[in-house]
């Protein structure tokens, strides 16, 4: 039997049918009315980020505070052609998403609405929505093989993870970022369902606070840990960094791929609980920067360069051989950088441990996926794996921004599958 | 803000659902709005309020989609008016709130008979309103291939019922003789008979909690924990027969009450396609999660018997949707090969308890998303049913 009452009477209910038509004719679909969306504080930028731009949104865009992440694999039996009528409905979709509408109009009683609809009314609230593809897409299902990038590829086995296969790849990736969380989970929860049939959710995750500055016009945040976050992120305005470390240019071996950016995303444990018992000296050794604000403990502010050659009166670096900052900095990586633009996320308590599960879902964008693998390997000494660990993975290929011109928007997959 | 003919819906709509709740046991009301009834003949009626009246103009109206426009001219005692049955019971559309100025009104769909409008506050209270004509039925009744799916569904219910009826009792013989091994082979080969009518059954709602009811669901009370369930418990968990020969018995006197009413039931397209959703979506749920057949294991073949039941109404309503909505009708075969691609991976000979499939507990979770993933993307496609056929 069903897990409760049925909702819709099968015969005799014709009066509760014919009566929902006047819900249909009574609710309308104005959601989010341009007043609104105005009206909203625009502290972060403006209410709505273009969707139609050179690149995709939500890699320069200044970091929202909310993440919802999808990866999703093709079902069984898809198809090529699958694929790429997929591919167009969910441009339609997110174009209207991110521009405050619903994916579907809908005043018909007895079709199930198309939009789901728990965002109407809410302001979309710098909505973007970006996809990548994942290795696992150039297979023999969908003849892409001779698409694939030679630097998309799974990550080889990296220092201290242990990685659950419920939160690892995916033929596909929706990143939805929002300040709003409910409108970050509509975007993705929407693209799920238009995907019915043909992809199917892989593993999703919710971030709800973002642990990256990507604009010299944020202020930084902090992560679980406690500490600010990102400092020396690079910063959108910084394009000629973004085109060195960020952007796929013309070294790229598939042209489909120039102007994307590969998006590498690490589920990060950190068992809070014991990094709550450090000490605070030890806390910041750990890091190499100060709990309070944030600077280097070679002194200075925040944004104080660190000095990784200074050493104390008895000879041993200021900041730590195995400080997180050095380990991870591009000074000690032959300059290697990435874009960070992770979130905090918790998926409650862990069942066996009854300590949280949560920490650090690390995004990252970058024009090659073996920067990440540089720094990650840089990463082994890290003081800080004592703290943390690394229990989910996946890369995937982003493709770049679409175009709208006189006739009318590209579509995600156009220059893929061309 | 005066009301407008926009916000009006949500008026109708309660008188809509109170019928609706009062109806399910009665015949149709003889003023219930009817999906699917034929909006051919829409007649306006004026109603002025006013502090003697609310005479509707005119008082007479054929069948069909009435509508009316309320106005108070100058009534100040007089704000409201409401079609009621004659007897006074029922309220089926109203406008309220309106002070002198002002004007709204309601659409109603009615059938032939007399009808009262009421205006509280005025002199004469209670005016006549008339709606000539025959009984007219639903507008899908006049289409054939549609008239033709319902009957042939009525005749699938039916004959599901029976053999619901008829394997149960052989599966209460094999308790009443103690034979627990041909009881466990014989009690899903009974179970697929209900699991392919499970949404009609569930009309009847303490039929459906007495035959198909679980422990928690809807309550937690042993007394009511009587049906197949509590049998399957019985065998699979306490590995007894005490007690099953008597809760057999009440099982088959609640499923023969069961083809009683299925017997007399009229079904419509639109209840067939919600119907169809409706078993998709328990295959979606508490079969995928081992729930339902959760003493047995025997989830598989009752999987199976929802496909079977959805794609019975599929096709019943084939030849009218293959003029309807051919690409629909091409995407649901897709789909409903892919339930089958995923699930024959899990047939066997004989199988687990001669079901034909193995023991759903030997099915991991990996294997279930992939199942899940292939009934969901079925159950979508069957969501969309339903517009194609309400008329």
């Amino acid at each position: 039997m069903s897990s409760g009452p049925s909702r819709r009477r099968l015969l005799a209910g014709a009066g509760a049918a014919a009566a929902a038509a006047g819900v249909g004719a009574a609710t309308g679909y104005l959601a989010r009315p341009a007043a609104t969306q105005t009206a909203r504080p625009q502290a972060d930028g403006a209410a709505t980020v273009p969707f139609y731009a050179p690149h995709q949104a939500g890699i320069a865009t200044p970091a929202q505070d909310r993440l919802a992440f999808g990866s999703l694999n093709a079902v069984d039996g898809a198809t090529r052609e699958d694929l790429r009528e997929l591919l167009k409905a969910w441009t339609t979709a997110a174009a209207a998403m991110t521009n405050g509408k619903l994916v579907g109009e809908n005043t018909r009683p007895y079709a199930p609405p198309l939009d789901t609809g728990e965002a109407i009314g809410s302001p979309v609230s710098r909505l973007t929505i970006t996809i990548g593809y994942g290795p696992s897409l150039f297979d023999q299902r969908f003849g892409l093989a001779g698409r694939k990038p030679e630097a998309l590829a799974q990550l080889p086995p990296l220092p201290n993870e242990n990685l659950d296969p419920d939160y690892t790849g995916g033929d596909l990736c929706i990143q939805a970022c929002s300040d709003d969380p409910l409108v970050a989970f509509h975007a993705v929860r929407n693209l799920a369902r238009i995907g019915m049939g043909v992809v199917a959710h892989n593993w999703m995750e919710l971030g709800f606070g973002r642990t990256s500055t990507t604009t010299t016009s944020q202020a930084t945040p902090r992560n679980l840990l406690g500490f600010k976050d990102g400092t020396r992120n690079i910063k959108a305005e910084q394009t000629a960094l973004m085109d060195d470390y960020v952007w796929v240019g013309g070294e790229t071996d598939q042209p489909w791929l120039r102007g994307g950016s590969y998006l590498v995303a690490r589920k990060i444990r950190v068992f809070v609980e014991n990094w709550d018992r450090d000490y605070l000296q030890d806390q910041q050794n750990v890091i190499g920067r100060t709990k309070a604000e944030g600077a280097p403990l070679t002194g200075g502010g925040e944004f104080t360069p660190p000095g990784f050659q200074a050493t104390a009166a008895d000879g041993q670096p200021v900041i730590p051989p195995s400080a997180h900052i050095r380990l991870a900095s591009f000074e000690h990586n032959d300059g290697t950088r990435i874009l960070r633009r992770g979130y905090s996320f918790t998926d409650g308590i862990d069942p066996q441990a009854g300590t949280l599960l949560g920490g650090l879902f690390f995004i990252a964008f970058m024009k090659n996926p073996a920067q990440f693998i540089r720094l990650q390997r840089s990463l082994a000494a890290d003081a800080l794996n004592e703290y943390i660990k690394h229990t989910g993975s996946a890369v995937f290929a982003c493709p770049p921004g679409l175009r709208w011109d006189q006739h009318g928007g590209q579509h995600w997959g156009d220059t893929l599958f061309s | 803000m005066p009301p407008t003919a926009g916000n009006l819906g949500t008026i109708a709509l309660v008188a809509g659902l109170a019928l609706a709740a009062a109806g399910c046991s009665s015949s149709h009301g003889s003023s219930a709005p009817t999906s699917g009834a034929p909006k051919a003949t829409t007649t306006a009626v004026t109603v002025d309020l006013t502090p003697q009246g609310c005479e509707p103009r005119p008082a007479t109206a054929p069948a069909g989609e009435v509508d009316f426009t309320v106005t108070n001219k100058n009534a100040t005692a007089v704000s409201e008016a409401e079609l009621r049955t004659s007897d006074l019971s029922k309220i089926l559309g109203e406008q309220e709130n309106l002070t002198p100025g002002l004007s709204g009104g309601f659409s109603l769909d009615i059938q032939p008979g007399s009808y009262t409008l009421n205006c509280p506050g005025a002199a004469k209270q209670h005016w006549t309103f008339t709606v000539t004509g025959a009984q007219k039925g639903p507008a899908w009744q006049s289409n054939p291939q549609l008239a033709a799916a319902v009957r042939s569904y009525a005749g699938y219910v039916d004959r599901s019922a029976a053999g619901l009826v008829t394997r149960t009792q052989a599966f209460c013989r094999a308790i009443d003789a103690a034979n627990m091994a041909q009881a466990e082979v014989l009690y899903p080969k009974a179970r697929v008979y209900y699991e392919r009518i499970e949404p009609v059954a569930e009309i009847w709602g303490s039929l459906d909690t007495d035959i198909d009811g679980r422990w928690e669901n809807p309550v937690t009370v042993p007394s009511q924990f009587i049906g197949f369930h509590k049998i399957e418990q019985l065998i699979w968990a306490d590995n007894t027969l005490n007690g099953a020969p008597k809760l057999c018995t009440g099982l088959v006197a609640n499923e023969r009450q069961l083809l009683t009413l299925v017997q007399t039931a009229q079904y419509n397209p639109l209840e067939m396609a919600s119907g169809a959703t409706d078993l998709i979506n328990e295959a979606a749920t508490s079969k995928i999660t081992g729930e339902e057949e959760r003493y047995s294991n025997t989830d598989l073949p009752v999987f199976q018997a929802n496909v079977d039941g959805a794609m019975e109404v599929v096709s019943l309503l084939r030849p009218y949707l293959a003029r309807k909505d051919p690409a629909l009708l091409a995407q649901i075969s897709q789909r409903d090969k892919a339930v089958e691609t995923a699930l024959a991976r899990y047939k066997a000979t004989p199988g687990d308890d001669d079901t034909g499939y193995v023991e759903y507990s030997t099915v991991l979770d990996p294997q279930r998303r992939q199942l899940s993933a292939a009934v969901n993307a079925l159950a979508e496609s069957l969501s969309k049913l339903s517009v194609q056929v309400s008329g």
